[in-house]
């Protein structure tokens, strides 16, 4: 059982030179949920093992066996949840870290089953030929702009939107690549809302932050509202022309140049043809009457007006 | 002769080559209005719906209009009353129009009431029958309000008086057309409260925001709070006509490309659609109408 006297690898402690990983009301907050996560483990695995354990044993002797298997489990639980926040940031860069060990493990086995000659001609093919074929290199290049935007959103909610009391941040679901750029899903922790990534240009610092065109969120369905859709828009899909099917229903046979009645004569058509005609001032007018709670115009400066929301 | 007889008629010599037969759509079909930025096919079915389109000049609000009149106007189901103060952007469906207003204030408020005599009726008849609203097979077709540019009616010609008339009228049609068949769409550059009505405005179930000059304009169209969640239709490139944001079923704005048609195959499908009705007896020369 540790007592906070106890340094933990991790450094929470700054003493003697060591460097800060987690910062200190980080580690406190952790450091407390471990500490209960641990007596609760003790109870629960202590006395269920107990009671299992009095079967086969002398009741004593099961007892002690208990209460020792959940101190184990308890000490377990306790350096999960402490070594959390440093964990946490091996799973985010999962995928990283799994493709760089790839590399070089895969190079160097290459290397030792192949020649050289060999080796460097699979790593041609392998990079090369994805890199040749256009679909297939800008489909990688869409997972690739997958994994930059979950840490570009991680970043961003870190540094920008507003946290719940415990500081935990959305949870970042699944992206997919879209025709326009990314479609990333979050779950909202209890202490959010869509509002609070709706207000003060919020989606404009997200664009910024995952270097995109522009940002939309909205909820993900009407099931759940924690659970929300970002998407994000890099490229413009729609630039080409659409047409329509609606001439496919009419025969070939309907010319596109039926005959045009003579209609009107071209008289008028210029700005001479038109004579100048002095303009006649309504007679009915009312007179304008001062208005007895003269309200002034609101003019905003962005040509905000607020009766257009009335 | 018994019934596997076939009868031989009389040949007449001046008997049409062909006969001819409509495109068999339907208003009950959704209209087909172009792309969404995943490329799947938007379709916005428009039976009992109403759709306002904004956006600035150029924006291509005519040319999606012309995609939901061209729909209707393939459908034999389906009535045209179109208003368009420019003359030129819905002109071209003008003979397969029953009604077709241009730029005359007191034909469109006339055409308006008669819009609202027609609903009225259809009440009264669906009550007398114990109905709520019509189906497919009904005794009477649907009718198509395509107004182009309303602000002409609504904001510039006429008095003061017409043009509250003219408002008055639409926003009763668009509130109360729905379930008679009657759809509005109706297209104006800046819907705001000096055009057209909030009362109007907000009435639309559907809304097409093509290009807007600012986010505001956008909020506008879409409805209050939609750029704040990242969509505006400021940020469409203004060379990219008919890219526009449209609320239709799921409620939230969906990125899509509208359908063009060139005027050439406006030509074609109007002349077409002409033919079939006037032979079906459906439309009525719209001359004539105009002419009474």
């Amino acid at each position: 059982m540790s007592k906070s006297s106890q340094r933990s690898p991790f450094g929470w402690s700054n003493r003697g030179g060591q460097v800060t990983v987690i910062e200190a009301p980080v580690a406190r907050s952790y450091r407390r949920r471990a500490v209960i996560a641990f007596w609760v483990t003790l109870g629960v695995v202590g006395l269920l093992a107990a009671m299992v354990a009095s079967e086969y044993l002398h009741p004593i002797l099961g007892g002690l066996l208990g209460v020792v298997l959940g101190a184990v489990l308890g000490a377990v639980v306790f350096a999960l949840i402490v070594a959390w926040p440093v964990l946490r940031v091996f799973w985010h860069w999962l995928p990283e870290i799994v493709f760089g060990l790839a590399v070089v493990y895969g190079w160097t086995t290459l290397m030792e089953s192949t020649p050289l000659w060999g080796s460097l001609l699979i790593v041609a093919l392998v990079v090369g030929v994805p890199a040749a074929i256009a679909p297939v290199r800008r489909r990688v290049m869409a997972w690739i702009w997958c994994l930059i935007v979950r840490h570009r959103l991680r970043l961003c909610f870190a540094a920008f939107i507003a946290t719940n009391r415990h500081g935990s941040l959305p949870l970042i679901l699944l992206a997919r690549p879209t025709p326009a750029g990314e479609r990333v899903w979050v779950w909202l922790r209890p202490g959010l809302s869509l509002r609070d990534l709706e207000q003060d240009d919020q989606v404009q610092k997200l664009a910024v932050a995952c270097w995109a065109n522009e940002v939309r969120v909205m909820r993900a369905g009407r099931k759940y509202a924690a659970l929300i859709r970002i998407d994000i828009t890099r490229r413009e899909p729609l630039a080409h022309t659409v047409v329509s099917p609606l001439p496919d229903y009419v025969p070939r046979d309907v010319p596109a140049n039926a005959p045009t009645s003579p209609g009107m004569p071209p008289v008028g058509l210029d700005l001479p043809d038109v004579p100048d005609v002095p303009v006649s001032a309504p007679t009915d007018t009312p007179r304008q009457r001062k208005p007895r709670n003269p309200t002034t115009p609101t003019a905003s400066p962005n040509g905000f007006d607020p009766s257009d929301y009335a | 002769m018994d019934l596997t007889d076939t009868i031989e008629l009389p040949p007449q010599p001046d008997a049409p080559q062909t006969v001819p037969v409509g495109a068999g759509l339907s208003i009950f079909d959704p209209v087909f209005l172009g792309i969404d930025e995943f490329g799947h096919p938007a379709y916005l079915p428009m039976i009992y719906r109403n759709i306002l389109i904004g956006g600035e000049p150029g924006a291509g609000k005519s040319s999606l209009l012309n995609t939901i009149v061209g729909h209707a106007a393939l459908c034999p189901d389906v009535r045209l009353c179109l208003l368009d103060g420019k003359q030129v952007e819905l002109g071209l469906w003008k003979d397969a129009a029953d009604v077709f207003v241009g730029p005359d204030m007191d034909h469109a408020i006339r055409t308006l009431r008669r819009v609202q005599t027609v609903m009225d009726n259809r009440y009264s008849f669906l009550l007398a029958r114990r109905r709520r609203k019509i189906g497919p097979n009904d005794l009477f077709g649907q009718i198509l309000v395509a107004c182009d540019e309303i602000a002409y009616f609504s904001a510039t010609a006429g008095d003061k008086k017409d043009q509250d008339l003219f408002a008055a009228l639409l926003r009763d049609i668009v509130a109360r057309g729905r379930a008679v068949g009657i759809i509005v769409a109706a297209a104006t550059q800046r819907p705001s409260s000096d055009i057209i009505p909030p009362s109007l405005r907000d009435l639309f179930a559907w809304r097409f925001a093509g290009r807007c000059t600012n986010d505001v304009s956008s909020d506008i169209v879409l409805g209050h709070g939609w750029y704040a969640r990242g969509f505006s239709s400021n940020s469409i490139d203004p060379n990219n006509q008919g890219e526009g944001y449209l609320i239709a079923e799921g409620g939230i704005p969906n990125r899509v490309k509208a359908a063009y048609m060139t005027d050439a195959d406006i030509i074609r499908v109007a002349d077409y659609a002409t033919w079939t009705r006037r032979r079906s007896g459906l439309a009525a020369p719209a001359d004539l109408r105009t002419a009474a």
